[in-house]
């Protein structure tokens, strides 16, 4: 009989006794197929340069990264990239903030249906909500139809086609993530801190400033880093309402790969995205610790 | 002030709204191109949407149950080796498989075409515009989801359960199957939608490892023939996908609570 006695390790939270790394063989393949060997060779590539034809020589060389931080036109679209991470994160953090706040605070009894309203975008493909912004932006959309028959404007404002719809569909696109990082925080925060420093005499204002955003920065810096990363290096929103009259660095990417066949330098651009999107993570990470200090 | 506040609230919700709402208004005009406000009601889109479109959703949701399935089944395993295997090899997985998520997706696109265009070159298989080509570069984004969605529920596994299975005669297989996979299936089905989700609601992988015959997805079609005018139909077919959307979150919502998904969440 087969003994049904196991020996008992309280330090592995695991009384079963199967092997557990074999299983995870097949997705550890999967990974370095499909991530890691990619990964090394764009890095290869990056420091060969460019031939005819879409091939790629040595020797080994900085031409590429040289380039992108020297000539105007890279600079520029690299510059554009940052200012548009720079502009939609600011504006995500200042509408995430009341909206966290009254989803954490709020009594409603509609609480539960506006956090799942709040939730909604993120799950719907992000095309989809893309071209919902033409019926709204366009020359003939909802709000040029109103305001041209209000007799405010003479002509249709361009709200798409350019950095300005870019802008608008991102912050909607990412402002679910920020809200979802600021709540995480604000619910960490005592009412009464709040309760106190009104009863002190601090207005809603003062209160606002002095204890919760304090006390959420945490949430704040987090916030900034995951919006920021993502906004530089996203393709569909740019591709689809900059109407290809916007050129930031995900749709460059695409056109020096696809079109230009320009593979040695387009790897060299993606590291650089790579770095430009996780520079915010490591400014906000050690400004948090200077100020934890 | 409250009232302001509130009316701050309320722009915020039309605001998050607006584009879905307008996607559905859009759909229900008659003119051939989308015009506001839409001149008369009509279902006559819904009835005119193009093949291109149907087909391309049709390999959109094969794609993506494929790569959910993947990612799902790599997955588990590797949540297991990180959260019980022996040796360097779990803090290696751990940090392997959650890694895909802060390089931007462009990158693994760009990266992956070009390593399956060196492959091509000595090997014959070409992968970039095959349908499993773009499954391969999709169940990399998706993995970190499915790994990320099972670890947080083994943290809720009482090992005494198992323990309890064990001296109850069962087998190690039988335990799992029937007292640890049910402990984290919360975990599981929220990662598994996530991944669905990633492959779903991709562009920039399918962009490089898709486009062929057989892997050009919903949101590639619909990049296409954005080139030329944006056609009702295609605010008629998204109607339906966020009809669908939104009845499948209600009901993840009703069996294990939206909260769950929030977390994982990322996509550009």
């Amino acid at each position: 009989m087969r003994s049904r006695r196991r020996r008992f390790r309280p330090d592995r939270n695991d009384a079963l006794g199967i092997g557990w790394n074999g299983p995870a063989i097949p997705g550890l393949v999967l990974l370095a197929a499909g991530f890691v060997v990619p990964m090394l060779l764009l890095v290869g590539y990056s420091v060969l340069h460019d031939g005819t034809n879409g091939q790629v020589k040595g020797p080994i060389t900085a031409v590429n990264y040289i380039a992108i931080v020297t000539d105007p036109l890279y600079l520029r679209v690299l510059g554009n990239t940052v200012l548009l991470g720079v502009v939609v994160t600011f504006i995500c953090a200042c509408l995430a903030y009341p909206l966290a706040y009254f989803l954490v605070r709020s009594r409603s009894r509609w609480r539960g249906s506006l956090m799942f309203l709040m939730i909604t975008p993120l799950m719907i493909s992000s095309v989809i909500r893309n071209i919902g912004w033409f019926p709204i932006l366009g020359d003939n959309g909802a709000i040029n139809v109103v305001l041209l028959a209000m007799g405010l404007i003479s002509r249709p404002l361009p709200l798409v086609n350019n950095l300005t719809g870019v802008v608008i569909a991102l912050v909607h696109a990412l402002l679910p993530f920020m809200t979802l990082m600021l709540i995480a925080v604000i619910q960490a925060i005592h009412p009464e801190i709040e309760e106190a420093a009104r009863m002190l005499g601090a207005n809603p204002w003062r209160s606002f400033w002095e204890v919760v955003f304090p006390l959420s920065r945490r949430g704040l810096a987090a916030g900034c880093a995951l919006v920021f990363s993502i906004a530089v290096s996203s393709y569909t929103t740019p591709t689809i309402l900059g109407g290809g009259r916007v050129l930031v660095m995900a749709t460059f990417i695409a056109q020096q790969i696809q079109s230009v066949l320009r593979y040695s330098f387009g790897s060299a651009l993606t590291i650089v995205l790579f770095v430009v999107a996780l520079s915010l993570s490591l400014l906000s990470a050690r400004w948090l610790e200077r100020r934890d200090a | 002030m409250k009232a302001l506040f509130r009316l701050l609230i309320l722009a915020i919700y039309l605001f998050l709204m607006a584009p879905l709402i307008f996607v559905v208004i859009s759909s229900f005009g008659d003119a051939a191109m989308l015009a506001f406000p839409p001149r008369n009601f009509s279902l006559r889109w819904y009835g005119q949407i193009s093949p291109e479109l149907l087909d391309a959703l049709w390999v959109s949701l094969q794609a993506a149950a494929a790569t959910a399935a993947i990612a799902t089944l790599l997955g588990v395993w590797i949540a297991f080796a990180v959260a019980r295997g022996r040796g360097a090899f779990p803090a290696l997985l751990k940090g392997l498989s959650i890694a895909p998520l802060s390089v931007p997706h462009l990158a693994i696109g760009v990266a992956l075409y070009q390593a399956t265009m060196l492959s091509w070159d000595f090997s014959g298989v070409q992968l970039a515009g095959t349908f499993w080509g773009l499954v391969l570069g999709q169940s990399v984004i998706a993995v970190p989801y499915v790994v990320r969605g099972t670890l947080a529920g083994h943290a809720h596994i009482d090992p005494r359960a198992e323990e309890a299975a064990l001296s109850l005669g069962a087998s190690r297989w039988r335990a799992l199957f029937a007292v640890t996979l049910p402990a984290i299936r919360p975990g599981l089905v929220s990662g598994a939608f996530l991944a669905f989700l990633a492959s779903f609601d991709d562009v920039p992988v399918a962009l490089f490892m898709g486009g062929g015959e057989n892997s050009t997805t919903f949101p590639l079609q619909v990049l296409a023939s954005l080139e030329y005018s944006l056609k009702p139909d295609i605010m008629a077919l998204s109607t339906l996908i966020i009809v669908a959307s939104v009845v499948l979150m209600a009901i993840l919502d009703r069996l294990f609570g939206l909260e769950r998904f929030l977390h994982g969440r990322s996509a550009g």
